[in-house]
């Protein structure tokens, strides 16, 4: 191993653990703050209004908006999708070598599909007036190095020689998490467990309603 | 404004958000990704579609002063995560952004990816313009005669009752009954009815508990708890109180509370945790009382009496954020003969402009009749004559749609259509003028 390749994998490494503190560190921050339980009689079930807030509640034609835009939501699941696979690589990529090769490709199609979508999402950021009056530097950064991640995890797959690149960019990516709007893949937990509380306590979601 | 005074202004700021932040709000002020798919899904933004009103785009307001009193970047660096400083002017603008632009409906939160609660932030955007003094005056002045309705009662009850009195000879001229009564401070009742202040929400129930043979009592005060509008929760608190003292003092075993969609929320939902306790009676709509009449056949309806085609509105409040949406349409299938569904309904159903305290803000009435236009666009694509809706403020903002976009439709309660089909025993009806809305 190289200096560049043993620098790069350390910095990676740095970088994993300042994302794993800082997620641990916005849990901790969130079971600190008071939660108060809903006292008032249930008119439907929160444990199965919490059930289909993670499942069938993600569903593209549960929702008006995401049917109304299905191929911006679409696009969105495809970058997240690609973060995943990148994730993948990053863990896997010691291994790398003894990775089926089918394996390989198939990370590589979907990171580089997600990055793309990620890109896209990017342009239309840009573009749209409604989402540039919405957003803030963090929302284009946070986005452009993310896609940027999950690209270069795509290289990283398929040449051994990119790897140093995707760890600096990992490294990049993984110490920014915490701290800007990235650390949303914390708080979408407890966010979709709060809608499912609440309509599924009061009898909103039609299959957490009492008969 | 010195730098002294927008320092205290930050200092207060600060402790009024650190004392709601809870997981709730939190969670709801950190998962927003600004994706914008929320944009069509709020009733202001289809009317008239400009980034100010796209839900993140309110909410977001609040994030700004949220990251820069409690996130580190938001400290170091605000031009980055977009973090605001608190200033009066600040403030200010927010008065339109919670008040007048947002009626806390949630159809924006059932469209989110991510479920952010966007009413629980505009919720506290209102509380600090509250506490800061910037709530509009009305809905200041509504909370405050709540209070003082309850402070002054034993000076109010005579005419109350002698109002009441003049409303029972109405009950008994329109049931044909001598011995009808609209009981008040009748020890002992099942059942405590809290209407509004107006005669179109004690009459109609009246005939049906007469009808039912129900045991009840009227309650003294009203439903309605402009402290929720202003997210003042200890005045919200203090407004339920008279109710629940109320109830307890009766030995009720139910709280009925009149077709109202905050105020049922209110009582039904919020205020149990307001006391961190479940009340020790039950709290229903009349909605929810009249359809279980309905299908345990203790109401004899004759729909033909209702041959018009009827359209409902669904409440945000009652639907939405209540879960009743079943029980309208138990009642209307049974009392009308020609019933058709908006596009969309039930939970789905667009807010029609007029919740969340509007209908009482003559300042931003522009705002809230605009606002209506997908309402508008509903009720018509229906092609019904009747529009019946069970909350009152919805009632009041559907009837002024009605006039300002020449509808040509009669907006009427669901009580008042069980009514007008109410067949009474040996096959008699109710009186047959319709029930109209009066002041009591």
């Amino acid at each position: 191993m190289s200096t560049v390749e043993t620098s790069a994998a350390i910095a990676a490494i740095v970088g994993a653990v300042v994302a794993v503190v800082g997620c641990a560190w916005h849990v901790r921050w969130m079971f600190s703050l008071p939660f108060k339980g809903d006292v008032a009689t249930a008119k439907g079930s929160a444990s199965k209004g919490v059930m289909y807030a993670y499942t069938l509640g993600m569903a593209p034609w549960e929702k008006e908006s995401t049917r109304r835009h299905m191929v911006g939501y679409l696009r969105g699941v495809l970058f997240h999708v690609g973060i995943f696979a990148a994730l993948v690589v990053f863990v896997a990529s010691p291994w790398a070598t003894v990775i089926w090769p089918s394996v390989r490709l198939l990370l590589a199609a979907v990171a580089c599909l997600g990055g793309i979508a990620g890109l896209l999402g990017l342009a239309a950021r840009f573009g749209e007036h409604n989402l540039r009056a919405i957003s803030t530097k963090d929302d284009y950064f946070a986005v452009a190095l993310v896609s940027l991640f999950v690209l270069t995890s795509a290289l990283a797959v398929l040449s051994p020689s990119a790897v140093p690149v995707f760890y600096v960019v990992s490294a990049v990516t993984l110490v920014y998490l915490p701290f800007g709007k990235v650390r949303h893949c914390v708080y979408f937990f407890f966010s979709r467990f709060a809608f499912g509380v609440f309509f599924g306590h009061r009898g909103v979601i039609e299959g957490a309603r009492s008969q | 404004m010195g730098k002294s005074d927008n320092t205290e202004l930050t200092k207060k700021a600060r402790e009024l958000l650190r004392k709601q932040v809870d997981r709730k709000l939190a969670a709801a002020l950190e998962t927003c990704v600004r994706c914008g798919i929320c944009a069509e899904s709020c009733h202001y933004y289809v009317a008239d579609p400009r980034p100010e009103h796209v839900p993140a785009y309110r909410a977001e307001k609040l994030r700004q002063i949220y990251r820069g009193l409690f996130d580190p970047i938001g400290r170091i660096a605000p031009g980055w995560v977009g973090a605001v400083p608190v200033s009066d002017q600040m403030l200010d603008s927010l008065v339109e952004t919670s008040f007048a632009s947002c009626t806390m409906c949630r159809r924006c939160t059932v469209n989110c990816p991510m479920g952010v609660d966007n009413a629980l932030v505009v919720r506290a955007i209102r509380s600090l313009l509250t506490a800061t003094g910037r709530a509009p005056e009305m809905l200041e002045q509504l909370a405050e005669a709540a209070i003082m309705r309850e402070e002054g009662l034993e000076y109010i009850k005579d005419l109350f009752l002698e109002q009441i009195a003049e409303l029972e000879n109405e009950l008994r001229e329109k049931v044909g009954d001598l011995k009808a009564r609209i009981p008040v401070e009748e020890q002992g009742a099942e059942i405590l009815y809290v209407a509004l202040s107006g005669a179109h929400t004690i009459l109609p129930a009246s005939v049906l508990f007469y009808a039912t043979g129900t045991s009840w009592s009227l309650s003294l005060f009203e439903a309605a708890n402009y402290g929720v509008f202003l997210g003042d929760t200890p005045r919200a608190k203090r407004i339920t109180q008279r109710i629940v003292d109320e109830a307890t003092r009766l030995g009720v075993k139910e709280v009925v509370v009149s077709e109202c969609g905050h105020a049922y929320t209110t009582l039904r939902w919020e205020a149990p945790n307001w006391f961190g306790k479940p009340f020790p009676f039950r709290v229903r709509s009349l909605v929810e009382v009249m359809a279980e009449w309905i299908e345990k056949g203790k109401l004899k309806l004759d729909p033909t009496r209702n041959r018009l085609a009827v359209t409902y509105h669904d409440s945000c409040n009652l639907a939405r954020n209540s879960g009743l949406i079943e029980e309208p349409r138990t009642i209307l299938n049974a009392c009308v003969t020609d019933f058709r569904e908006m596009t969309p309904n039930k939970q789905h159903n667009y807010c029609c402009g007029g919740g969340a305290g509007l209908v009482a803000l003559p300042e931003f009435s522009e705002q809230r009749l605009n606002a209506g236009k997908p309402k508008v666009k509903q009720i018509k694509a229906t092609g019904a004559s009747i529009v019946a809706a069970s909350c009152d403020n919805c009632r009041h903002q559907l009837g002024e749609l009605n006039e300002h976009y020449e509808m040509g439709v009669e907006v009427i309660g669901l009580a008042e259509l069980v009514v007008n089909a109410l067949v009474l025993d040996k096959g008699r009806v109710p009186g047959k003028e319709p029930v109209v809305a009066a002041t009591v």
